[in-house]
């Protein structure tokens, strides 16, 4: 089989530019995880259902295990290492530390960077708009009702923190 | 004699901080920022990566395979096939014995997915390019799809001659005499269709075959690691202390992560590859087809033997269980597992389990969370409900009337097991004052009135916890016991380390480790820390699996912290001039009771064992550290039926659900959930919470989602997570939760396991609940999962 002509993309993830020559057929799940080294993003299922590798691309929460590298050229990506600055973890994590939003953690940054563009286009959702976000998520250990109310508290925080003082 | 507490009172500590509380996870920090060591995470200096070429057909004779074109690809370092593993393995562990195949097919593929060669290259992309390249003749074969007529096809093996894997009939009491003499005798059939484990992260494996030592190093998603490391061992041929297995931090695993399959084909590629590390990942249609991931594929009868008054005088049930292609692994330790609670939290005083295991050309299954009891639970309270109806009785007094009394433990049912303690009613009525039943049932006939179907499921179940070989003795286990282990050692400094043999898997026990010994010790929990050791450095250990780790680290860890004090002591003795008996610890000071002022911190006793020879008692081991095995106590062998003192403890739930059937869509809305649940003492409540919320969850998934669907001619249908449904925030209920505690009087700090309870309860809820709704309508859903199609087909034959 010969190989695909490989393509050099330029991407920023998490605020870092990177310039690497790729395969066109690798996805961009790999293309993170194996890379550019950042493992945080998981692949549950590789054909897009799990939501475990959802990144943001530009801004929009997107499945990079349905992606492919090439297609991020020239893109900002967010990864859920870009989420804690200096080990420090933000408001967002912490509400899902408090919470037991998770078990085993492998779903956990899919929907910490859901959670992350839902609160970037709406501050204060309703229960049925969190729905909406997190249905296209899947964890299969804590049933989801921790979930929900990791989301509940990180909504009370983000709005204390970015409230007017 | 080591001291391990029973109650948390019973600690060395004045106030317990932690132990008990809903505590912040220590595992949780580097999971939220994706830092965790996923075994996919791993990456090792001349890594190569594996693909498996799997078999498409259900049964066929394998007539040739060429991989010339494969091995002369650039990238390609190594391919095997059968041949590989028949000269460099021995047959895959089975249970019953001799119904296992090697990792690789030989001559003939007996289900889809089933590996038949495997490749290593410079990366998966090119190892999947290589697998294009190998070329396979197969003359196909009849497959024998049908359970029901699999014990009479044409043979799987040619050394058996027929599919009956297993079969036996056990007698627990006068059974016959018990149905003679019944005023009534219910019998009903019912079928669970397959379904299984599905953790977010599938199956990953790093092995290193040093062909100049001849050992083997593999890293993976293993849920025990040493029985990956024994049963690895036997296939590969090597002696046990040769293959050394480091379980990373896995994503779930509900049973599922025990298979050597992976660990045996990447450790001949590395072999044939010269010695270099091979990872392998398993991608979800993998998983699906030829993973771990498939469980129970039941065809149930089960009879009730009824007084008229609602007295259950008998239980007879009648198994036939499709085990696919072979029975390695668990294989029939499934089936065996209702031994340990076959009767429920019924008083039932003789029982009957007639059962027959099957081999198909499906793929072979696999443990999921529970093991066996979700579908016998489901059968059990389904008939309970039926029995109810028959005489006329509420659900719940039926079930009121046949508990086994608060006052009766430790009690033996029929088929062998010992029940620690509990309070059943206890957990009905705090259900039915929960969900204000009465007016639960108002809501159902008024709804009934306006054409609404709502239906009430409110069944009793016991989860089994702190698993033993023993309970499967039937089925060929022969050991009692399974061991535990823990060293905790205290620094110079003062800080605690504990090393287990364990990875974390999500339940949190790196935290109840924390909390116990910061408890025990009166540190912070920031001052401990677990390390995780390989399958040869730990202390001798299983891990995960049955419900039983949360109980079994906490013995493990509290003999070793007795033995640090009693350590601790005789040097404290020393320094404080006065005999070991006169000194206790509390509360982080080695002190003599009643003197305030008489006391040193046991931080300083630790450090003047490393520091201070000079200071030590003659003769004293001067290492601050200790390490202790626990086993359950009390254990006994199977007697010739099955019968032993298994499982550990006897957790008990109650839960009710509302649901509302659209006769229409045949759509099911959960619409209302509680759950009173005792687990003995919590030793962090919310894990418990999170625990059986999970098993809500998979156990919805159980009774309306989930279902491995083959054809006639064995293909599976089912190969992508758009048609194997999981459950989403959608279809899983919030539920409304009550603690009981009824404290284990056999275990460390009196906890219960308590892993899989919810899942052995679920199903039953939600299938009694749909039956509830459909009754008026005179349809019977007996088949699990109750999914729309299945539901609408009984509704249509209902009006027809």
């Amino acid at each position: 089989m010969p190989t695909p002509a490989s393509r050099t993309i330029r991407v920023t993830v998490n605020g870092t530019a990177y310039e690497r020559t790729v395969e066109p057929r690798l996805t961009l799940a790999d293309f993170l995880r194996h890379d550019l080294t950042l493992p945080g993003t998981h692949v549950g299922c590789e054909h897009g259902v799990c939501g475990a590798c959802t990144v943001l691309w530009n801004g929009r929460a997107v499945r990079s295990c349905i992606m492919l590298a090439v297609q991020v050229d020239g893109s900002h990506i967010t990864t859920v290492e870009g989420l804690a600055v200096d080990g420090e973890i933000n408001p967002i994590q912490q509400a899902f530390l408090e919470n037991h939003g998770l078990q085993c953690g492998f779903c956990t940054p899919g929907f910490l960077i859901t959670v992350t563009e839902m609160l970037e286009h709406n501050p204060d959702p309703s229960d049925e708009e969190i729905y909406d976000y997190l249905g296209g998520q899947i964890c299969r250990c804590t049933g989801y009702q921790s979930i929900l109310a990791s989301v509940r508290a990180a909504i009370a925080k983000t709005k204390v923190s970015s409230a007017p003082s | 004699m080591t001291r391990i507490p029973n109650r948390i009172e019973d600690l060395p500590t004045s106030t317990p901080r932690f132990i008990g509380k809903e505590v912040e996870r220590v595992e949780d920090r580097q999971l939220l920022t994706g830092k965790t060591e996923f075994i996919d995470n791993v990456s090792l200096p001349g890594m190569l990566h594996c693909a498996i070429l799997r078999s498409p057909n259900a049964h066929a004779r394998i007539v040739s395979i060429d991989t010339s074109a494969a091995e002369s690809m650039p990238g390609v370092m190594a391919v095997i096939t059968g041949e590989d593993a028949l000269r460099w393995t021995f047959p895959q562990q089975t249970v019953p014995e001799g119904w296992g195949t090697l990792s690789l097919a030989t001559d003939r593929v007996r289900y889809v997915g089933e590996p038949v060669a495997a490749v290593a290259a410079s990366s998966r992309y090119v190892a999947e390019d290589a697998l294009e390249a190998i070329f396979v003749e197969y003359d196909p074969l009849p497959p024998v799809v049908d359970t029901e007529q699999a014990a009479s096809a044409p043979p799987l093996y040619e050394d058996h001659d027929s599919n009956v894997v297993y079969q036996r009939k056990f007698t627990w009491g006068d059974v016959d005499a018990a149905f003679a003499s019944a005023d009534k005798v219910l019998t009903e059939k019912f079928r669970w269709h397959r379904l299984g484990a599905n953790p977010l992260e599938c199956n990953g494996v790093i092995s290193e075959w040093d062909v100049v030592d001849g050992t083997v190093t593999a890293r993976g998603s293993f849920q025990s690691q040493v029985n990956m490391g024994l049963l690895s061992a036997a296939a590969l041929g090597l002696p046990s202390n040769k293959v050394r297995i480091i379980s990373q931090p896995h994503g779930g695993s509900f049973g599922g992560k025990g298979g050597p399959r992976g660990t045996i084909i990447t450790a001949l590629l590395s072999r044939k590859a010269g010695g270099r590390p091979v990872k392998w990942i398993e991608d979800r249609m993998e998983y699906l087809a030829g993973g771990a991931g498939q469980s129970w594929d039941r065809y149930y009868e089960v009879s009730l033997a009824l007084q008229s008054d609602g007295t259950i005088t008998g239980l007879r049930v009648v198994l036939l269980d499709d085990l696919g292609a072979s029975a390695e692994g668990f294989g029939a330790v499934s089936a065996a597992k209702p031994l340990a609670a076959f009767t429920g939290p019924y008083k039932i005083p003789v029982a009957e389990y007639d059962l027959t295991l099957v081999a198909t050309n499906k793929l072979p299954q696999s443990p999921y969370r529970g093991m066996g009891p979700p579908p016998h639970n489901w059968v059990l309270e389904q008939m309970v409900d039926l029995a109810a109806v028959e005489l006329g009785l509420d659900p719940g007094d039926i079930r009121r009337r046949n508990f086994i009394a608060k006052t009766a433990f430790p009690y033996t049912i029929p088929s062998g097991n010992e029940y620690d303690s509990g309070d059943y009613v206890a957990a009905l009525d705090a259900v039915l004052e929960m969900s204000d039943y009465a007016a639960l049932r108002r809501e159902q006939e008024e709804a009934r009135k306006q054409g609404r179907y709502l239906g009430i499921g409110l069944v009793n179940t016991i989860e089994p916890g702190v698993f033993d070989w023993n309970a499967y003795a039937i089925v060929g286990s022969q050991q009692t016991g399974v061991p535990e282990g823990a060293t905790v050692a205290i620094d110079i400094m003062g800080k605690l380390v504990a090393k287990v043999g364990f990875s974390l898997e999500g339940q949190g026990q790196y935290t109840v480790i924390c909390q116990l010994l910061a408890d025990y010790f009166g540190v912070e929990m920031n001052d401990v820390r677990v390390l995780p050791q390989d399958s040869l450095a730990a202390p001798p250990h299983f891990g995960p699996g049955g419900s039983r780790l949360g109980v079994a680290i906490t013995g493990a860890i509290l003999g070793a912290a007795d033995q640090l004090r009693e350590k601790l002591l005789r040097v404290g003795a020393k320094l404080m001039q006065v005999q070991p008996e006169a000194l206790e610890l509390r509360d982080g000071m080695i002190r003599i009771p009643g003197v305030p002022e008489a006391q040193i911190p046991f931080a300083q006793v630790a450090a003047t064992m490393l520091a201070r020879s000079d200071l030590l008692p003659e003769g004293m081991d001067p290492n601050p550290q200790a390490t202790y095995v626990w086993t359950a106590p009390g254990r006994t062998p199977a007697d010739e039926h099955g019968r032993a003192k298994s499982y550990l403890t006897a957790a008990n739930a109650c839960h009710l659900v509302l649901v509302e059937v659209d006769v229409e869509t045949a759509a099911v809305k959960i619409l209302k959930y509680f759950i009173a649940d005792d687990c003995g003492t919590r030793l962090n409540p919310a894990t418990c919470e999170g625990m059986t919320q999970g098993g809500v969850a998979q156990g919805v998934g159980a009774a309306l989602l989930e279902e491995y669907v083959y054809d006639d001619d064995g293909q599976l249908l089912t190969s992508t997570f758009m048609d194997y449904l999981l459950p989403t925030i959608y279809e899983v209920p919030m539920t409304e939760k009550r603690a009981l505690v009824t404290p284990s009087p056999f275990t460390p700090l009196g906890a219960k396991g308590m892993g899989e309870g919810a899942l052995h309860t679920t199903p039953a809820a939600v299938m009694c609940a749909i039956n509830d709704a459909l009754r008026p309508l005179g349809v019977k859903a007996h088949e699990v999962p109750a999914s729309p199609k299945r539901l609408w087909a009984l509704l249509q034959n209902a009006k027809a």
